[in-house]
């Protein structure tokens, strides 16, 4: 499992297609072809290729999985009938999207309604690329990824605010202040539950935050900086009971109201790529990644592609969750969400630091114990 | 003014309560709907299917009470041909006018038999046609199911809805008693001509035409010019359909009491 890494795979695929496509070449492209330049740029080609339908992939699932889940949750079913259990329901509905016209309103502003869907949507592509998923499955370990993939998840608000902006609709501009707004008050518990994190691992780099949770979930003695990352996540991604911006009881789509046709599905997929990319920061810094208790039995642990599968699991769980609080929560106010960002959030995730920073100190876990190599 | 809600003594803000109940509410359902949720998936089972009620509705523990489609429900009409008396009693009881009768094989060639025919367009489901048919043989059954492409895929043949008869579902055993005083078709004799028509169009075939006696001519008395029959109805096989009324050229049969 370790061995094989996702770049291998790429590189093997790269060189195998390269080498087949240089004997149809004369001497000096076929050198070229198979000179390492040119079969590492198209590693990477593939590699990003490969990141692309996985996330795509894993994005309309998770859409599947929600309706299926919201289904559940209100009594019914979700989607039925195409593929089993409706499973190519969501293939059919982006089908259907990207063949519809796209229309931008006459007074809209071109630069700013093109661009803001795509940045939208490259953005949220990125932090997908940054993430590891597995110890084979791994865009880049950069020290501080966490604070990079964290710096381009709240570049969102921003783009929103650029399409919201860019529409001239009234609802769209009105969505687009909301989220700009619903930012101030999840950003700063966030960082700090993860400032938490960190503090207990030691690191921005999340690999070795994940190897840090060999003995202990970070959930255990964080289980506050959980709540708040849980809750700043919701907002984070737009979601029920955070979705302000969109609204459509008073908003009729809130930020992306002018958007039709490929364009809603771009901000669709990203909005789901996101709720997806929060989930995966979630089993991250909390749950372990892709590792498992020690008490796990061996073979549950070993068979091939086994942390991706158990990273995807718990991924998927904590999805649920979110679904779980969707059909729970009605959507509160911007007051309500500013009052609970400052005066419950932050004062946890404050606390949830000095716990973290407890634990480093005394080497000693509440409820479990004292360990002596504990603490980064 | 009365209370306002933060005021009232129930809903003091537990803000804990507040996110913890609803989500406990929805867990709650979420366990219950694991294994089967509400929905029927309709073209699949029906709520009436005894699988779906026997198996799934009460396996899963929840006998859904409204499932069974009540016996009075007027869906789509059966009609069994063979009793079928061609007496056109459906069509004129028909408030939309959507009975047509049309020609069905099994007549002979002066007594074409002739069955409904029904525009499910214009239906109304009154049921008035089958209260209406004398013989039992049109009547309305608890199907319900009445999609269709085209427009003209709304209209029944009789042959149609004797497969609808033959599928043998449960009918709507509600019908209109005939009252015990009813109307009999009653002759005007001297104006009679004696023509047969009455008798030839009967679909019950309770019309006989007798003889009378032909009068001897008086003096300067030009006797009428007419067949010297008479029809004799047999009352308990009429099923005062009309007809006989209808076909008189004469019209001298007419709806009454005998004293
Ligand atoms: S149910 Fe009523 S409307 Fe329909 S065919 Fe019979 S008499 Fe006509
Ligand atoms: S009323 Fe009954 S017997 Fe008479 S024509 Fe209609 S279906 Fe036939
Ligand atoms: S009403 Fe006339 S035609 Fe109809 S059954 Fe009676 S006698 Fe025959």
């Amino acid at each position: 499992m370790s061995n094989v890494s996702l770049y291998s795979v790429a590189y093997t695929l790269s060189s195998v297609l390269l080498g087949a496509l240089a004997h149809l070449f004369p001497a000096p492209i076929h050198g070229w072809l198979i000179s390492g330049t040119v079969v590492t740029a198209l590693a990477a080609v593939i590699f990003a290729a490969i990141l692309l339908l996985a996330s795509m992939l894993n994005t309309i699932l998770l859409i599947w999985y929600e309706r299926k889940l919201l289904g559940r949750f209100m009594d019914r079913r979700g989607a039925m009938h195409v593929g089993y259990a409706g499973l190519l329901q969501n293939f059919a509905d982006g089908l259907k999207l990207f063949r519809k016209d796209t229309v931008r309103p006459g007074q809209a502003d071109p630069l700013g309604f093109w661009l803001s869907p795509t940045a939208y949507m490259v953005t949220s592509l990125v932090i997908f690329g940054l993430l590891p998923i597995s110890t084979g499955w791994n865009g880049g370990s950069l020290p501080l990824t966490l604070l990079l993939a964290l710096v381009i998840f709240s570049f969102a608000p921003l783009f929103i605010f650029l399409g919201a902006w860019a529409s001239n609709n009234k609802y769209s501009l009105i969505g687009g202040m909301r989220s700009a707004a619903q930012m101030i008050a999840y950003e700063v518990p966030i960082l700090l539950a993860v400032v938490a994190v960190v503090v207990l691992a030691g690191t921005f780099d999340l690999n070795t935050i994940v190897l840090e949770q060999r003995n202990y979930w970070f959930w255990a003695p964080l289980f506050l900086a959980l709540i708040v990352f849980l809750t700043g996540m919701l907002a984070e991604m737009e979601r029920i009971p955070f979705d302000l911006p969109e609204a459509e009881a008073e908003l009729v789509e809130g930020w992306n109201t002018e958007y039709g046709g490929m364009l809603f599905a771009f901000f669709m997929l990203a909005d789901y790529l996101r709720a997806l990319v929060g989930s995966i920061l979630v089993v991250l810094l909390f749950l372990g990644g892709w590792t498992l208790p020690s008490y796990v039995p061996a073979a549950l642990t070993s068979f091939p592609l086994a942390g991706i599968v158990w990273f995807m699991v718990k991924t998927y769980l904590v999805f649920g969750l979110f679904v779980w609080v969707r059909a729970s929560l009605p959507r509160i106010r911007t007051d309500q969400l500013l009052r609970l960002g400052w005066m419950r959030m932050v004062p946890l995730a404050l606390l949830s630091v000095l716990l973290a920073a407890l634990v480093v100190l005394s080497h000693c876990l509440p409820l479990i114990g004292c360990v002596p190599s504990m603490g980064g | 003014m009365s209370a306002t809600p933060e005021e009232s003594p129930g809903r003091e803000e537990k803000p804990f309560l507040w996110v913890t109940r609803p989500l406990a509410t929805a867990a709650k359902q979420f366990v219950k709907s694991l294994w089967r949720p509400s929905t029927v998936v309709y073209p699949f089972e029906r709520l009436e299917d005894p699988k779906f009620r026997g198996e799934v509705a009460v396996a899963s523990g929840k006998p859904i009470g409204v499932g069974e489609i009540w016996d009075n429900y007027r869906g789509v009409h059966a009609l069994n041909i063979n009793t079928c008396i061609s007496c056109n009693l459906c069509a004129f009881s028909c408030p939309d006018v959507c009975i047509e009768m049309v020609t069905v094989p099994g007549g002979d060639p002066k007594h074409p038999k002739k069955c409904p025919q029904i525009d499910y367009g214009k239906c109304s489901f009154c049921g008035f046609c089958s209260d209406a048919c004398p013989e039992g043989c049109l009547s309305m059954t608890t199907r319900y199911e009445l999609s269709v492409h085209k427009r003209e895929e709304m209209v029944y043949s009789p042959a149609r809805m004797f497969e609808v008869y033959k599928s043998k579902l449960p009918m709507n055993p509600i019908r209109v008693e005939r009252p015990a005083n009813e109307d009999q078709i009653l002759l005007d004799p001297p104006i009679c001509i004696g023509c047969n028509a009455c008798s030839r169009d009967c679909p019950t075939q309770c019309i006989t035409m007798l003889d009378i006696a032909k009068p001897t001519a008086k003096p300067g008395e030009k006797l009428p010019k007419r067949i010297w029959k008479e029809p004799v109805i047999n009352d308990s096989d009429c099923v005062r359909c009309g007809t006989c009324i209808s076909v008189c050229p004469k019209d001298c049969l007419f709806w009454g009491t005998r004293q």
